[in-house]
Formats: structure tokens, sequence, C-alpha cells
């Protein structure tokens, strides 16, 4: 049938079938800017005007908009540059990955049109329907009244950062005084807590606007799926409706026999051959417990077969033709019960390699000890021990996992993936295609969310073998529900800690033991609880710790990467049981963690013990750098802390069944894993000054193409917009680990400045040859140009064409790497305020501030929207997301709405403070800032909760009922 | 898998109700659409009413009539609209749904955990029913109790007395997540008109005294035990913003 309608003003008529919904036509007629999220449309990144209203593609159907008028921001984009409404949204910080950018940017448009003067409240329900898993909507929310400014023809100032006096002076204690008066500051200036010890810079430390800015605001094709290719097939999965079986046939031929079909693959026509598949260096971490396809699924969601066929509905019909007999075997979904010795075994097959004892589903055991625990804890004057346990839940980007694969001219094969970690994927797929990494290239663009969940070789090798097996394009993108339940997930983790403690409240000795949950493969089992134990037993001095961990099989879905990568659960645990100890011994709950927190000079023993890096550690590393005490002091001033201590605050009158609290959660991180992260980049000049940085590093929206370009700015002496970023694309960059770990502004930062160095060299040694300056010393490179001490200069136009033309040609060029020899922990005071209804259990949450420590903030308004972002998926975690499996290990709630992550008009009150220190190991003084937003929250709001009902709930998420059943207990 | 292989836009009712009274094709309507092209609904072809329903919004008499196809969000900036019809449309989903769904739409999913549903009881709501033979107006709860009254019809409108004081109250796992238990009144002649949602398959008119006796379904946001005490908190704050004694 065919649909007509009014399309960016001028009438359109398209070809569809009745079932297609608006956003499949639009795609298809290159709208690419009309994204998809979810297929049952809650995440908005769908949406459009529909007769000047926003409306989601997704659950329209193209017929439905016959005689109507549509409008999508192709529409709105002038011929270059950016409309007012997207320059908003760039100035504020609003942009990310940018992926349901364009959505939002309608929103606004349709929102303004209507009521040119909008409150916040009215801009956080224009905003509703879209869902945002980075921001925090903190900056959309207020570039949507910029943009209302902007078009009344309001003057509006630019986003600059405030900066803030520090309360705890070089050396000395904290000013209680004016830290309790608050601060009242415009919304969307980034918080900076400047340091006397970070010298003035130009580019770095200022809020630049992103690289990327123009592509993403004005949806332009950036993303995966954002390309046409001739003769393109689809991919679609069969999954596992079992928990565990066997496979005990499959009949393929009814799928094959249908028209339109290409390709069947299954574990009886693809190769065995073992892999783990976490995005992990050479070699990657045991087990090897995976195949492309097996004849055994261990989980719902376990691929059993793919399908390739001209359309996705041949395709998804195929699937449907799949006859496949399975045996069900008993299956198990606890990690405790699961290694108990009388569950069934999960990894069975003779050629699986390199799990502990697989026999008892145990992966990995690990164990790491300093000094003597039980000595230490048989000493100590009092002994506490908790257990607690933390949930599974899903990182959901907004964007899915997808890829495309094709044979180029030189029959090499392509990827176009989503990815983290292209050169991992490039040599991680390689033998499971039977190829050599030189016949392989995978290019990254734009990614629309990552989180750690694309730090994985997910589907790959799926759409490899299939474009192998047909010769055409294929592409294979996951839907919401697949998304769910068969990528991956954060680990589940019963912890246990045991503490003794002087009654001085000094600690003596410490042990966590942890059993996690990695459903049936092992990746990132290893290193994920490395660094849970990492973080649980290194962020307090103790002279005596001991890590004892199992990590089990079950089959739940599968549990890998997830930003904040052990940390959450580890620091969940750890800053309950200290608050514990500090009421029960009467202690102050920020004075108890005070004397034990570590600090400059402190040595960070279990680091040498547990870490991907630690065999090539061989020293202690020690902390050189902690803005711990100006974070607690500043959160303290922004929460309104002295409220903790009024009964009348705490217990409003006027609501009996309220009660209110704050509380508090240190935080403290890693930068890159030090002695393995390796990150590259190369840097060459152009005929008119400009340059080209290359990296293998890769932006997943954090801004990190930004930072990087700013860098090398700075040492050049231009500006952002003179440096072009090209990135990760294993043929054209060199290379990276990827994006994880949170290692590219301080690895890939530093092989950047050290390009950087290097063609600065280069550029002295020529401008001195111009200028006829003898002490290359004395060049100086600043706005653009060479100057000589006498005030003589060349423009780098000038370098450029004089080395690239004119004398003793050279393309001045370099390229560099870099492997940290440390990780200096960024350390962060997390604050949560909390309403409690007593009556029904629901937890309302009214504010979260956070001050960090990231060294120097390379990009005060990136810096700040990676916090409020981050913040907001830990909220999540601790409040209300939770996948739930019923008894036959399916998940019930495999979609956003039952599964619930926070939209823009139920927010609580979110706020970033960056406290600068100087880190000197890291470029230009900065440490990392992507992951520790993930890890305070829930500590946070769990102590909050004790603070305002006296009960201690020690498992997550705190929904309604679970806390209810503490109330009644407690 | 989506299952529609056949639209229809007919421009009458008559000819709506003939095409969804086939007996050879299963036949749905759609409105807003936003259920069926979710493929929440199964339909095998579906007949879209925009070009013949109502989508305006009238009052008389201390009623209020909403078209069928009236959105939700005209509903909500209609100055005719009572505040909780306005205060629970509004939690019937975000801008994006707002903007589509439509009131006939939400009647006829009669969602289990729909606000607006439930707010509509206790407004006393009409349905307007078009069939192939009558028009029927049937009383919102007795069609939900009996929904097999709309097989083969179209609803035209949806009407309400509007007056009488409201109250709501509500817990979910986040302030506007879908409620696990919301509780909506309105004062009427002699007592409250009191609804529940999340406590039974569809929305329910209940009397206080018959709370205990409820036996919800329950789920991973909430067991039936706690599904029944959350009835009992939320009615007592309904009935005691609403005056009432508890
Ligand atoms: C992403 C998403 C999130 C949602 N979240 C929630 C939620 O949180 N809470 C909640 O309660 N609901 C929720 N819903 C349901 C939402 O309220 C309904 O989708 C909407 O109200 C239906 O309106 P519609 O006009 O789009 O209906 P349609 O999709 O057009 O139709 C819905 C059903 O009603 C029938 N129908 C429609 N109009 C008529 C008519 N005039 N006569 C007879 N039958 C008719 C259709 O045949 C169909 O069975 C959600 C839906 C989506 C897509
Ligand atoms: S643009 Fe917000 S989730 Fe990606």
């Amino acid at each position: 049938m065919k649909t007509t309608f009014t399309l960016n003003g001028t009438e359109r008529t398209y070809e569809c079938a009745p079932h297609e919904s608006l956003r499949t036509v639009l795609r298809r007629e290159g709208f690419f800017s009309v994204r998809f999220g979810a297929e049952t449309g809650e995440t908005g990144s769908a949406a459009v005007l529909f007769d000047g209203r926003l409306a989601s593609a997704e659950v329209m159907l193209a017929a439905q908009a016959d005689g109507h008028t549509i409008e999508t921001i192709e529409g709105l984009n002038p011929p270059r540059g950016l409309h007012p409404i997207q320059q908003a949204f760039v100035d504020a910080g609003a942009v990310q990955s940018g992926y349901s950018i364009p959505a939002m940017i309608l929103a606004a448009k349709a929102l303004i049109a209507s009521n040119p003067n909008p409150t916040e409240a009215d801009a956080r329900d224009a905003l509703s329907g879209i869902l945002d898993r980075e921001t925090g909507y903190l900056r959309p929310v207020h570039a949507v009244l910029r943009a209302a400014a902007m078009l009344r023809g309001d003057e509006v100032s630019p986003v600059e950062p405030a900066l803030i006096e520090p309360l705890v002076p070089l050396g000395g204690s904290p000013d209680m005084g004016a830290a309790n008066s608050p601060l009242n500051l415009p919304p969307l200036a980034p918080r900076v807590i400047p340091s006397p010890e970070v010298p003035e810079t130009n580019v770095v430390g200022k809020p630049e606007r992103k690289v990327d800015a123009i592509k993403l605001a004005k949806g332009h094709p950036a993303f995966v799926d954002d390309i046409e290719m001739r003769g393109m097939i689809y991919a679609k999965m069969l999954y596992s409706p079992h928990a565990h079986a066997r496979i005990v046939s499959i009949d393929d031929s009814a799928a094959r026999a249908l028209p339109g079909v290409h390709a069947v693959l299954h574990h009886g026509n693809v190769a065995r051959v073992r892999y783990a598949s976490g995005g992990q260096s050479y070699p990657n971490p045991q087990p090897y417990d995976q195949v492309s396809f097996d004849n055994k699924v261990r989980y719902v969601g376990d691929r059993v077969a793919v399908v390739a066929a001209e359309t996705i509905e041949i395709a998804e019909e195929a699937v449907g033709l799949i006859n496949v007999e399975y045996d069900v075997l008993p299956a198990v979904f606890d990690e405790n019960e699961a290694i108990s010795g009388n569950a069934p075994v999960i990894h069975d097959e003779p050629d699986m390699e390199g799990a502990h004892d697989a026999a008892n589903n145990i992966v990995q055991h690990i164990g790491a000890e300093v000094g003597d625990f039980e000595a230490g804890l048989a000493s100590a004057d009092r002994t506490f021990e908790r257990t607690f346990r933390v949930h599974q839940v899903q990182p959901t980007p907004i964007e899915p996992h997808i890829a495309i694969a094709w044979l180029d001219s030189d029959e090499r094969l392509v990827i176009r993936t989503s990815t983290q970690v292209p050169f991992h994927v490039r040599r991680m797929v390689a033998p499971l295609l039977d190829l050599p990494v030189r016949d392989i290239r995978i290019v990254k663009p734009r990614i629309g969310g990552g989180f750690g969940v694309k730090q994985e070789m997910l589907i790959e090798d799926i759409v490899g073998h299939l474009a192998l097996a047909t010769g055409r394009p294929v592409r294979l993108e996951l839907n919401r529900e697949e998304e769910f339940i068969s990528s991956r997930t954060r680990h589940p983790q019963t912890i246990t800690f045991t503490s003794g403690v002087n009654n001085d409240g000094m600690l003596v000795a410490q042990r966590m033991r942890t059993v996690a949950n990695t459903g049936p493969y092992g990746t990132h089992a290893l290193t994920v609880q490395m660094v849970s134990g990492l973080r649980g037993l290194s962020t307090y001095n103790c002279p005596n710790k001991l890590f004892d961990c199992d990590v089990a099989y079950t089959n739940t879905p599968v549990a890998g990467a997830y930003r904040g990568y052990g940390a959450p659960q580890a620091l969940f645990a750890l800053e309950a049981h200290m608050e514990d100890i500090a009421a029960e011994m009467g202690m102050d709950a920020l004075e108890f963690r005070r004397r034990n927190w570590t600090k400059v000079g402190d040595p960070l023993d279990v680091a040498a013990e547990l870490g991907e890096g630690a065999a090539e550690m061989k020293f202690i590393p020690v902390v050189t750098s902690s803005g711990m005490d100006e974070c607690v002091v500043q959160g303290q001033r922004a929460v309104g802390w002295q409220r903790r201590y009024d009964p009348a605050w705490l217990q409003p009158a006027d609501r009996p069944h309220i009660r209110r609290g704050l509380g508090f959660a240190m935080c403290m991180h890693g930068s890159a894993i030090s002695g393995l992260d390796m990150g590259g980049a190369s840097l060459k000049i152009n005929d008119d000054g400009s340059f080209n940085l290359l990296i293998g590093a890769t932006d997943l929206g954090t801004g990190a193409d930004t930072i990087l370009a700013q860098m090398a700015a700075e040492v050049l002496g231009v500006s952002t917009a003179d440096i072009i970023v090209y990135a990760a694309d294993t043929d054209m960059t060199p290379f990276d680990v990827g994006a994880y770990a949170s290692s590219t502004t301080y690895v890939s930062g530093m092989a950047v400045k050290k390009a950087a160095d290097e063609v600065h060299r280069q550029i002295v040694t020529r401008a001195a040859l111009m200028l006829d300056v003898e002490t290359l010393g004395e060049i100086e490179l600043k706005d653009g140009a060479a100057f000589a001490p006498d005030g003589r200069s060349v423009t780098l136009e000038e370098v450029a064409l004089h080395s690239l033309h004119q004398d003793d040609q050279h393309q001045i060029m370099a390229t560099a790497s870099y492997v940290a020899p440390d990780s200096p922990p960024p350390y962060a005071a997390q604050f949560a305020e909390v309403e409690v209804d007593i009556e029904t259990g629901q937890v309302t949450i009214e504010n979260l501030v956070m001050a960090v420590d990231c060294g120097v903030p390379i990009n005060p308004l990136t810096s700040a929207g990676q916090i409020e972002g981050g913040m907001v998926q830990a909220l999540g975690y601790g409040h209300c997301e939770e996948m739930v499996l019923d008894e036959s290990g399916a998940m019930v709630n495999a979609r956003f709405g039952p599964y619930k992550i926070y939209r823009a008009d139920e927010m609580p009150k979110i706020e970033a403070y960056l406290v600068q220190t100087m880190e000197k190991s890291g470029p230009f003084g900065a440490k990392a800032i992507a992951e520790i937003p993930k890890d305070g929250v829930a500590p946070a709001i769990r102590n909050a909760i004790f603070n305002a009902t006296g009960v201690q709930i020690d498992n997550l998420p705190f929904t309604p009922e679970r806390v209810w059943n503490a109330l009644q207990t407690g | 898998m989506q299952t529609i292989h056949g639209y229809h836009r007919p421009a009458d009712l008559e000819e709506a109700l003939a095409l969804l009274n086939r007996s050879d094709t299963p036949t749905v309507v759609i409105a807003g659409g936003t259920r069926v092209a979710a493929g929440l609904i199964q339909a095998g072809e579906v007949v879209d009413i925009q070009a013949l329903a109502d989508a305006s919004i009238s009052s008389a008499d201390a009623h209020v009539s909403y078209g069928s196809l009236v959105r939700l969000q005209d509903l909500i900036d209609s100055e005719d609209t009572p505040a909780l019809l306005a205060e629970t449309a509004m939690r019937e989903g975000p801008n994006t749904l707002r903007h589509t769904a439509t009131v006939g739409g939400t009647v006829a999913g009669a969602d289990a955990e729909s606000e607006l549903v439930a707010a509509l009881l206790a407004h006393e709501a009409t349905v307007t029913i078009a069939r192939p033979d009558a028009q029927v107006d049937v009383p919102l709860d007795e069609l939900l109790d009996d929904r097999s009254l709309l097989d083969g019809g179209i609803i035209t409108a949806v009407t309400v007395d509007a007056g009488g004081e409201t109250a709501s109250a509500r817990t979910g796992r986040t302030p506007a997540d879908t409620s696990i238990v919301a509780a909506v009144g309105r004062v009427v002649p002699g007592g409250f008109r009191l609804a529940l949602t999340g406590v039974g398959h569809h929305p329910l008119l209940i009397e206080q005294d018959d709370i205990e006796r409820l036996d919800p379904p329950g789920d991973f946001r909430g067991s039936p035990a706690y599904r029944r005490e959350l009835a009992a908190v939320l009615s007592k704050r309904v009935i005691a913003m609403l005056g009432g004694a508890v």
C-alpha cells in the first residue's frame, strides 16, 4: 500500500506494508535521525512531530500518517551550522552520544511553539517520553529553557564554570562555618573548585564545544545503522527458551526452504572454536567457555541459530520454522546454590578451557591477603560482620547492539559495529571466522551509549559468519527484549564483610568474602571480581586484609562489563558496613571513615595482589593526589548535611507517615589498568595549519574525542576546532585497547600528548628555520602561530605550506603510544537525601550531590555531564532497576516500564562538583571520571534510609515492597 | 512478530462496523494505535477510526463528554476536564504517548494499572458503544466486568459526571512509575466513590469495607499481601483527604 504525508514541508508518497511503523518507513527513505530504541516505543528515540505534536514514530503505523504532517530534524536543520535550539543543546553540554538528541530537539521545538515561556516542569514534561541513559537530563532540560530564551530574543550568557572557593585550605582543616551557607549557582554552570597547584592553560580545562556537535545535534548519519548498503540482508537470532538444555536435533529445512532465506547457521554447520567474549587484552583471561553456536544452551536467551534473509520479516518467519528438539536439564540461578556441590553442572563439555572447578560451577577462585587477617581480627577491640546481596541489572544503552558486515572490493571483511573495543574485536573474531587479522577491518562510527556492555565481542562473529556464508552485506540489530535477555549485565554478588576495629576507630582487619554470579559464561568473571576486591579493600587503610572470592556459573543471563566494573557492588557493601560500624560504635559516620580512608602517601597494597596488571606491577602504588576532604565539605554544604541532626526536619510534623534522611558514601576508583592499558595516537599537519588526530580510542558519547582534541590543541597552541578527530577504525588509526577501565583520558590522553609534543618539536624546528632563530627552545606556539623571542612569527599555515611544498619537504607528523605505570585513584563524596513513606515503603529520592576529585577536568562541561549521567544510572541501580526472572529463568520484565529507568519528569535534584587536584602522572593533571559516579549512590541512599528510619537494608534495589518488609521486621 | 496484514480507514461508522464484523477476517480498531503498533495487541487487519470518530469535548449539565478520539493531552488541556481526570491522564504515559493515545483506546484497553480508567470509574463514566444494530450506553464498571459488551462495537464517546471533590494516592517505585496500587476517590451524595488500580485484572470500584477481602494478583513489584496492604493504606488516605472518617 501507499502512504502520503507532508514530510518536512514537501508532500511525499511512500510504499509501505500495513504493519510497518512510521519509523521503519522514514529510515528506509533515508531519514536516519529517527532512531530505533525499543519496539514498544518507550525510549522516544524515534520521536517526530506529527501535526506539530511530539509522537513516537515507533508505535505508529506508517499508514496512520497518511494525510498528516510529519517533521523530522532534517526539516529543522539549516544548510550549515546550527538552529538556535541545536545551539542551545550544544552550549548546555546536553549532547553526549547524541543518539536521541534529534528527538529531544523536536520535543523542544514543539514545546516552545506552543509555549514560548516554558517552566522547568514544562521542559521536563516535554522530554518525558525520551529516555536518556547518559546525561541525567539536567543539561537537556536546561537546554530547552535556554533555547526558549534564545528564541524569545533574550540575552543568554555563555555556559562557563562557576569557580568555587575551596573550603579546605591546603594542609588545613575545613571551614565548617562557610560549609553551612548554601551557594546559589546557575544550573548549567559546571561547579569547579580550583586548585592553586594547577597551571594556567588555554584550551584544557575549558568548556569547549564537542567536536562531533554538528553531526549529533543535526541528526546526520553517524551511527552504525545510518548507512545504505546495496543488497543488504537481515539477520535474526533464535534464542533458547530453556535455561539449561541439550540440543538433541535441529531441523532447519523448512527455514531454508522459505523464499528469501539466504543462510541458517547453528552448531551443525559452524566450526566449534573456543573463545571468551570479553573485550580484553591478549591473551584474553580464561575461561574459554563459549563457541559461536553450541549443542547445549545454558540460559533463556542463549544462542541457538541465526537466519539471514532478504527482509527482517522473512528472517523472523524463518526463525519460527526452525525445529529444535531439546533435552531439558535442571537449572540453577542462585550463586550460592550453584557452588554448593549439589547443583547441575553447567559446563560439562570436555573441550572447555580454564575454569577453576567446572564440576562445581566455580569459574574463578580469587584470593589475596595483605598482613594476617585472622591475627588482626583476633587483636581487634571489636568485630563486625554483615552480608549484603546485590542484584542483576542491564546497562540499556538506548542504541542496542548492532553490527553490519560485508566483504569489500578486496574481499576483506568489514564489520561496522557499535563497540567499545574495535581492536580487541578484530583480534578475537579472527579465529572464529578462520580469517587472518589482516583480512578484517572493524569500523566504529558514533555509538549510542555503551557503558561496558559493548566491551564485548557479542554479535560480530555472527554477522561475520553470515557475510562470509552469503557474500552479502548482513545487518543484525538486537531489539530491546533481546538486548535485555541476550547481551550482558552487572554481576550479582553475595558479599560478606568482616571487620576488626579498635576503640579509637581504626580498622585493624577487614575481610571481604564474595560469591559472584557470572551466569553461564565467564566473560569478565575474573577481572570484574578483582576490581570488586580492589575497591572493597583499598578504599580504607587497614593493616590486615583478605579477599576471598568465588565466581559461580549459573543459568541466569550472562554478566559482563558494566560501567563501574565490580566497584558499585563492593562499595555498596563496604559503605553500608562502614556506616553500621560507626553507628554501633557511637561515632560520627564521616569522622569514622575519615580516620580510615586512604590519603596522599598511603599505599594501595592490595593493588599489588589484585587486578589484571598486577603481574606487571613491581612496586606497591601509593596515593599521589586526593581531594577527598574538599569533596566531603563541598558535598555537605550542597546537600544541607546539618539537617541530618534536626529532629523537626527528619520527621515533618505535617506529614506523619514521612521520614526524611541524609546519607553519605565515599567512593574511590582507578584510572586505567596500570601496566596493561595502552593507547595510541597519530597526529599530522594539513596545508592550512589544521591537524588530523587519528586515535584508536573509542568515544561512546562521553566526549573522549573532544578532550583528546583539547589536549592536542593545548600543546600546539591552536584551538580545538583546528583538530579534526578521526577515531577507531582498525585500518586507519593506531591501536588502542578501547573505552573501558576509565582509561581514555588518562592513557589515550597521554598518548595524544606525547604525539603532540613531538609534532610541536617538528613545528618549532621548521619555524626556527623560517624565522632564522637558533635556539629551538625560544620559539613559542600560540594562537595558531610560532613566535620568535623578538615577536616575529609565522602562522602554522605558513609552517605547513613550507614543510609540505616549499623547502626540504617533510610531513610534520608523529605517532605515539602510552602505557600507564600507575592508576591514580579519583575520589568522590556522594550524598543522598530521601523521603521514606513508612506506611507503604515508598522511597523518594529528593537530591543527589556528588563531589568528585578527578584531578584536572580537561573539559568541565563534559566532566560534569559524566557525573550527572553516571549518578542517574547509579540511582537506577540503587532504587528501581532490576532484572526479574521467573522460576524457569525467563526474564519477566524485558521492557522499559516494567524495567524502570528514570525519566526527565521524575528526577530528583542532581548536582555535580569538580574538585581539582594536580595529578602529576596524568595528562595536564587529569585522572579518570567515567566510572566513579556509579559507585556511591546506592549506599548513600541506603544510609539515608537508615538515617530516616533506623532500618538497615542490605539488598538492592530499594523498591517499595522490599523497604516495607524491612520496616515491618526492622 | 507483527501480524497486521491489512489497513483500512473507513469514512463512516457504518463501514467501520462492517469491516470490524467480518466473520472471516480477525480485525481490530485502532485509534491512537500506540498499543497495536507496539505489537502489544495482536491484530489481523486494522480499522483506523481517525476519519470518522469524534475528537471533541463537550460539556452540559455538569457532565463532560469526550469523543473517543480525544487525545489524552487534549483531555488534560481542556478546561472542562475535572482535576482528577487530568491528573491521572497525565500519569498514563509520557508526553510522546499522550499526544497519540486516545480516550477510547485507553478505555477499550482497560489496563489493570490505568489510573485514568480508575478515575473514570470514580466519575461514573458511561461508555457509548456503536454496534451494527444499535448504539448503547454502558456504565464503565459494567463494561470492565463484561468485556464482551464491546465485541464488534466501537466506542464513540465517554461521558462523566464532572462534579464532586476528588483525591488520589499512590505508591510506585519512582514518581512517574506506573503505580503498584493507586487509589482515587470522589465525594458523591451519601459517601465516596472509591476506585483502585493494581488489585485486580482491571481497575476496580470498591467499598472501603471490602478491601480486606481483595485477592489481588501479585507480581515482582508487589505480592498479593502487599497490594492488599497498599489498597487499605491508600484508600484511607484518599478518604481522609476528602474529609471522611478513617
Ligand atoms: C510505550 C507505552 C507505554 C505505556 N505505558 C502505560 C502505562 O504506564 N500505564 C497504562 O495504563 N497504560 C500504558 N500504556 C497503554 C496506553 O495507555 C495505551 O497505549 C493508550 O491509552 C491506548 O490508546 P490508543 O488510542 O493509542 O489505543 P490503540 O492502540 O489504538 O488501541 C488500544 C486498544 O483499544 C481498542 N480500541 C481503541 N479505540 C477503540 C474504540 N474507539 N472502540 C473500540 N475499541 C477501541 C483497540 O482495538 C485496541 O485493542 C502504554 C502504551 C505504550 C505504547
Ligand atoms: S542521547 Fe541520551 S541516551 Fe543517548
